[in-house]
């Protein structure tokens, strides 16, 4: 009984014990898929060679877990790649590292995207994408055709969650001058929302998206921009209208009481350095956020990305964002299931 | 199993009760594991939805007054229910037929429902997607064959995710449903044959009330788990058909409310319990009624 006992005992504490980290070692959390495969092609494995650190992987980003290891007091990950507006509403909640500027290099970084806890990871735009089959004589041009339902009959896709952009688009839609968005008139947005709505299939993913344009099941709608290029790229005949393209960033993130600071913030300042950042703007189609890393990429790869676009694009506000965020998902969520 | 095999044989009560102990404590790091990785987290989920944002009821006030929460639990329930119906309703014969087919036949059948099982479920319903959308495989043989006009909206509601989830579930209610039927003796259908039964009467008063253990125990298996579903749901259905699930994860992975996202877990698992004993009531009185 005794041993059995103490069998049991030590098959729990296994399970309860996390492998120590060797001293050399770092975790870069992010999505997975393609992105976080290029991240680890131009970010981590150079930076491993250069400094020494192994950089380990894991994924995807998940906030319910960072806030458990914050709380744990002994987060695993070392830097995260997360969304800009919860990178500020982290900050806020007392949930992040501030970051050391005197290693990472700030004058050279999109300042858009940079406060004391976060700098820009890539950034990239909601633009309207649409599948050429299906609209051959007139191709939709802006925010407005997506919610034409005679000019452009058909399901719509648009970002499922609640986060910055869709309800950005839908008040450009209804006539609201760009510098007049914030703070967002949610009644305005809902009901012209409203107009549209079961035509609406919502998207909670890069890949669904992807698979809801190229079949033509919804052959008009917002994407991230990258995603319709790599279907461009696979042959689909897909267009994109950058007109008001909508920028948002992700950001780089260290959580409270990582053990190894200065590998983290070393770590970053490789990742957005002018090379990094180019090299991962040619493998994913998303911008860079070193002002650097523009000249170091050939000109028909910079047509491709939302900095090229800059003439009438619009920054969502993630200030405003990390502000509002709780209050704004509540009503979401419940205009949604209605 | 084994175990008390052993005991029956070796004889005498104080031996028993001494051998039933040793039992017990085999079983003890698996309740040890269950405490620490099942019961505990539970327990601090829960002492979290009365403690924030401060303490006291108020995630449970909003959960019961939000007409938000009211509908996905109310959608929820009726998904579950309609998909274990339809698992039953489909189930029922597969499990039939791999009982009464010849062994080759019924282990490539069984073999196909175990393969479906051990892929990837993403997989599995991004398939269900690419066959179900308005452009998908269905639709356009449905309209090549010229017995629909329009494409039928197959996906993205209700329909859609109740044919994913139903298929998913399957394997669920197969396995207990062939177990009891292997256990049904197959002379009492040709006894029920002989005695003039039909068809549809052996099938009504023999094999229906024989099978009831497995229907049982394979139905709420099936409706246990959807009610507990996300992913397919998720891909599959509209926003109206929000699971419970979706919901919670929502709340604690990406708003981080996690006093809410308990309270809404914790009614959910309440929910759940209350339907189990229920379930257990009802169907003990049914067995009991029958001896």
């Amino acid at each position: 009984m005794s041993k059995l006992l103490s069998v049991g005992a030590l098959f729990s504490a296994a399970i309860l014990w996390s492998v120590p980290l060797h001293a050399k070692d770092m975790v870069f959390t992010s999505w997975g898929g393609t992105t976080q495969d290029a991240q680890k092609e131009a970010w981590a494995k150079p930076f491993a060679k250069q400094s020494g650190v192994n950089v380990l992987q894991d994924g995807p980003t998940d906030y319910g877990k960072l806030k458990a290891m914050v709380e744990s007091g002994k987060p695993a990950w070392t830097v995260v790649d997360v969304e800009n507006d919860f990178a500020v509403k982290a900050a806020k909640d007392g949930l992040l590292e501030p970051l050391d500027f005197s290693i990472i290099d700030k004058s050279k970084l999109d300042p858009r995207f940079v406060t004391p806890y976060s700098v820009g990871s890539f950034y990239y735009s909601f633009a309207l994408g649409y599948n050429r089959d299906q609209f051959k004589k007139k191709a939709p041009k802006n925010w407005g055709d997506l919610f034409d339902l005679t000019g452009f009959p058909g399901k719509r896709t648009l970002y499922k969650w609640s986060a910055p952009g869709v309800l950005e688009l839908a008040l450009l839609a209804d006539g609201v001058a760009p510098d007049k968005l914030y703070p967002l008139d949610l009644d305005r947005a809902f009901k012209k929302l409203d107009t549209i709505k079961p035509q609406i299939i919502w998207w909670s993913g890069g890949a669904q998206s992807q698979q809801l344009l190229a079949s033509g099941e919804a052959p008009i709608g917002m994407f991230w921009n990258g995603r319709i290029d790599a279907i461009r790229r696979s042959g689909v005949d897909v267009g994109i209208s950058w007109e008001q393209n909508l920028t948002a960033a992700d950001a780089l993130v260290v959580p409270k009481g990582v053990a190894d600071k200065e590998a983290a913030m070393k770590f970053i300042a490789f990742a957005t350095g002018a090379q990094a950042q180019a090299d991962f703007a040619l493998l994913t189609g998303y911008a860079p956020t070193n002002i650097g890393s523009k000249d170091l990429l050939k000109p028909e790869v910079r047509a491709t990305l939302p900095d090229e676009h800059t003439q009438s694009q619009i920054n969502l506000d993630m200030a405003y964002w990390a502000e509002h965020r709780d209050e704004i998902a509540k009503r979401w969520y419940d205009w949604q299931g209605k | 199993m084994t175990s008390v095999s052993i005991v029956e044989r070796g004889g005498g009560p104080p031996q028993r009760r001494r051998r039933r102990g040793g039992g017990f404590s085999y079983v003890l790091p698996a309740l040890v594991l269950l405490l620490i990785v099942f019961v505990l987290p539970v327990l601090l989920l829960l002492l979290r939805s009365v403690t924030e944002p401060e303490l006291g009821l108020q995630n449970y006030r909003e959960l019961v007054e939000s007409a938000t929460y009211g509908r996905v639990f109310l959608n929820t329930f009726l998904v579950s229910s309609v998909v274990t119906a339809i698992t039953v309703l489909v189930g029922f014969p597969i499990a039939w037929l791999l009982v009464i087919l010849p062994k080759r036949w019924a282990d490539l059948l069984f073999g196909i429902i175990i393969l479906s099982m051990w892929t990837n479920l993403l997989a599995r319903t991004y398939a269900w997607m690419v066959l179900l959308q308005r452009t998908g495989v269905i639709n356009k043989t449905l309209i090549g064959l010229g017995i629909i006009d329009e494409p039928l909206t197959l996906v993205n509601n209700l329909v859609g995710v109740t044919i994913g989830m139903t298929y998913i579930m399957l394997p669920f209610i197969i396995l207990p449903l062939v177990t009891t039927m292997r256990g049904i003796e197959p002379d009492l259908l040709r006894a029920a044959a002989l005695c003039g039964a039909g068809r549809l009467d052996a099938f009504r008063r023999v094999l229906l009330p024989l099978s009831l253990p497995g229907i049982a125990a394979g139905g709420l298996m099936t409706f246990v788990m959807s009610l507990g579903y996300f992913v397919t749901p998720s891909l599959l259905g509209g926003t109206s058909n929000m699971m419970a699930a979706e919901l919670i994860a929502q709340l604690i992975q990406s708003l981080l409310n996690w006093g809410m996202g308990g309270a809404a877990a914790f009614a959910l698992l309440v929910l759940t319990l209350a339907l189990y004993a229920l379930q257990l009531r009802l169907f003990r009185r049914t067995q009991a009624g029958r001896a």
